[in-house]
């Protein structure tokens, strides 16, 4: 193709729980609270996305889904070299599942049209599914490659390593695809200064920007609002619990006599029927 | 038998290589199969399967589906849809329940299954049970009411320290994938009969757009922390790389044992990723857990809160890990673990067992 690859890089929001704003002594996370950051997988599919340019030519397309100040990741892959961003933003669409989500999402990916590419992240860490990717290909018919290593693109073949229980598969297939990228794969660099500088000039100008990082809705991608939120969802989270609130359990040996202590805990082990023999048979 | 579907299986081979998940997820499927009163019905796709279906018959199936073509030979993504989906059409009935490997192959494979049917698919489950669910959002009129015999789809919401329980009743089949390690698998009995079904699928030229060029695989040392009895774990308290050296002289007097490691420890690359127990690593489930400078992170608890006893060393005695171990030693770790070899060596010889 002469004009380069037109590719698509899924990107979402997700809770900086390495951040103590918003997490609560428990563990348990305020997500309204909470500081936000790009989901950390999506950072290894956006440095796939700008290698497949780079080597190729075209245009990036980032596209997050989520509430309005979601754009901010979406300002953050285009300092990173992303072109465009669009943010799906919809309350319709609160509480979708995998299914549901990946179904606004491919409406999206229709609504652009002519994508050769589409890279997402492994999982996220707020999720931690990796569904939607695959199921996007689904609803797209397209094929896939998940858990992508290394990857290498000729014309419009596409020679990729994805990693398997144990090993690593080699794969060749043609363009569109869908590339969910592994954790192991390279490492996003960094933002380049004149990628930094670009936005920044755009930021100057709302108007500049506004055609560059763009909030939709589901009505400007023609998807079907019961397709999606509560009512498009067909699972529920129909009950959470603190993990495991056991505390006060653990027989704890502690002293300045280590050798003591080691005796203790194995005479421990015995007197309850946790002796190494018994557990070795 | 009633009206629901039966409980479906997709066992997880890599080159006629059966995954352990499988046989879990039959010992679950058992248990969810005899609260319901329904089969367990595995579904094996590949090719020169051989005993493979037996030995899921030995394993817990009560009916096996074979789909065994050279097209299946490899595992790719769309020819593996397509035989899936023809199985799950072929049935008599709508299976009630699907379950998958949360692997790089049932994660590659289940979303799509799932977004081909659209149902529902809750991943990475730990546990698996079946109950009622009474739904009472109004959002969708149509959902609202109580539903019996729902799928209780279990996993833990690893950045938040909560376990969910996920459900979706209003459309089968129901379907989860489910972790290494995590669920219980029966004890194999040659002596268990079932029946051997096999399919024949006309695959579409489009299943075939990727082509397999290579499958490497290595034997990687870290796959023995699934099978190991006794897990000896290092974490960012050993200090450096030389630190597993203690972990592993401990782990050495064992047999059938294994070292682990948590994350901080992979991350500061002291051990390679495949010992990694935790979110991003393995889920396991040992006789014995001993956590040797390993504070306890909810990333690492998530792999490991299952072993039947943990014994944890650790000089904070303010760390995580005393709050779920079982055994616990404040000290440093250093002085312990030797100590703590030669009480296991006492035991061992007392009992005859030593190597």
């Amino acid at each position: 193709m002469s004009d380069g690859l037109k590719i698509v890089v899924l990107i979402k929001q997700v809770p900086d729980t390495s951040s103590a704003a918003g997490v609560n002594p428990d563990g348990t996370v305020d997500r309204a609270r909470a500081k936000k950051m790009m989901n950390p997988f999506d950072k290894f599919a956006l440095q796939k996305a700008l290698e497949s340019r780079r080597d190729h030519g075209g245009e990036i397309v980032a596209i997050s889904m989520g509430p309005p100040p979601a754009i901010e990741v979406l300002n953050e892959a285009l300092e990173y070299g992303a072109d465009k961003g669009y943010l799906l933003s919809d309350r319709r669409l609160a509480a979708s599942d995998t299914l549901a989500t990946a179904y606004a999402l491919f409406k999206t990916i229709e609504w652009i049209g002519g994508v050769d590419l589409v890279f997402t992240g492994l999982q996220t860490t707020d999720g931690d599914t990796a569904q939607t990717g695959p199921q996007i290909a689904e609803r797209m018919g397209l094929a896939q490659v998940t858990y992508t290593e290394t990857m290498k693109i000729t014309g419009r073949t596409i020679r990729a390593s994805r990693i398997i229980d144990g090993g690593l598969q080699h794969v060749e297939l043609q363009m569109p695809a869908l590339i969910t990228v592994a954790n192991s794969a390279s490492k996003l660099e960094y933002k380049t200064f004149a990628n930094v500088y670009k936005f920044k000039e755009l930021a100057r100008d709302p108007k500049a920007l506004e055609g560059r990082v763009r909030a939709i809705d589901l009505d400007v991608i023609g998807a079907n609002a019961a397709r999606v939120g509560l009512v498009g969802s067909p699972t529920v989270v129909g009950k959470t619990w603190k993990l495991g609130e056991k505390g006060g359990t653990c027989k704890i040996f502690k002293g300045d006599a280590p050798a003591h202590e080691a005796q203790l805990l194995a005479g421990a082990l015995a007197a309850d029927g946790q002796g190494m023999e018994e557990l070795l048979k | 038998m009633n009206d629901f579907g039966d409980i479906a299986v997709i066992a997880d081979q890599i080159q006629n290589d059966i995954r352990p998940v499988t046989f879990e997820l039959l010992g679950a499927a058992r248990e969810l199969a005899g609260k319901l009163n329904v089969k367990v019905r595995a579904i094996v796709m590949g090719h020169q399967l051989g005993s493979i279906p037996t030995t899921l018959i030995h394993s817990g199936a009560d009916e096996v589906y074979v789909v065994d073509q050279p097209e299946l030979a490899e595992y790719t993504t769309l020819p593996y849809r397509r035989a899936a989906i023809s199985v799950i059409d072929s049935f008599d009935r709508v299976p009630h329940i699907v379950l998958c490997g949360a692997t790089t192959l049932g994660r590659d494979l289940a979303p799509r299954i799932a977004a081909h049917y659209e149902v529902g698919l809750t991943a990475d489950c730990t546990e698996l049970d079946i109950g009622e669910y009474e739904h009472k959002g109004k959002a969708d009129p149509a959902k609202v009411g109580m539903y019996h015999n729902c799928l209780y789809a279990i996993r833990p919401s690893f950045g938040e320290s909560l376990k969910a329980r996920i459900i979706g009743p209003w459309k089968n089949p129901q379907m989860a994938t489910a972790r290494t390690g995590a669920l219980i698998p029966c004890k194999p009995d040659t002596s268990r009969t079932g029946k051997i079904i096999p399919v024949k699928v006309d695959f579409k030229p489009d299943d075939f757009r990727v082509k397999v060029i290579e499958t490497v695989r290595k034997v990687s040392s870290g796959a023995d922390l699934l099978k190991a009895k006794i897990i000896v774990s290092g974490g960012f308290g050993l200090g450096g790389p030389e630190g597993f050296d203690t972990v592993r002289d401990l782990a050495s007097i064992f047999k059938e044992s294994a070292v682990g490691s948590s994350r901080k420890a992979v991350d500061a690359g002291w051990i390679p990723y495949d010992h990694q127990v935790g979110q991003t690593g393995k889920t396991v489930r040992p006789e014995v857990y001993i956590a040797l400078g390993i504070s306890g992170a909810i990333q690492h608890r998530v792999g490991m809160s299952n072993s039947r006893v943990i014994i944890a060393v650790n000089k904070d005695e303010e760390a995580p890990i005393f709050q779920f171990a079982h055994y616990g030693i404040i000290s440093d770790l250093f002085e312990v673990a030797p100590l703590l070899k030669k009480e296991f060596q006492k035991s061992l010889a007392a009992a005859g067992a030593a190597r």
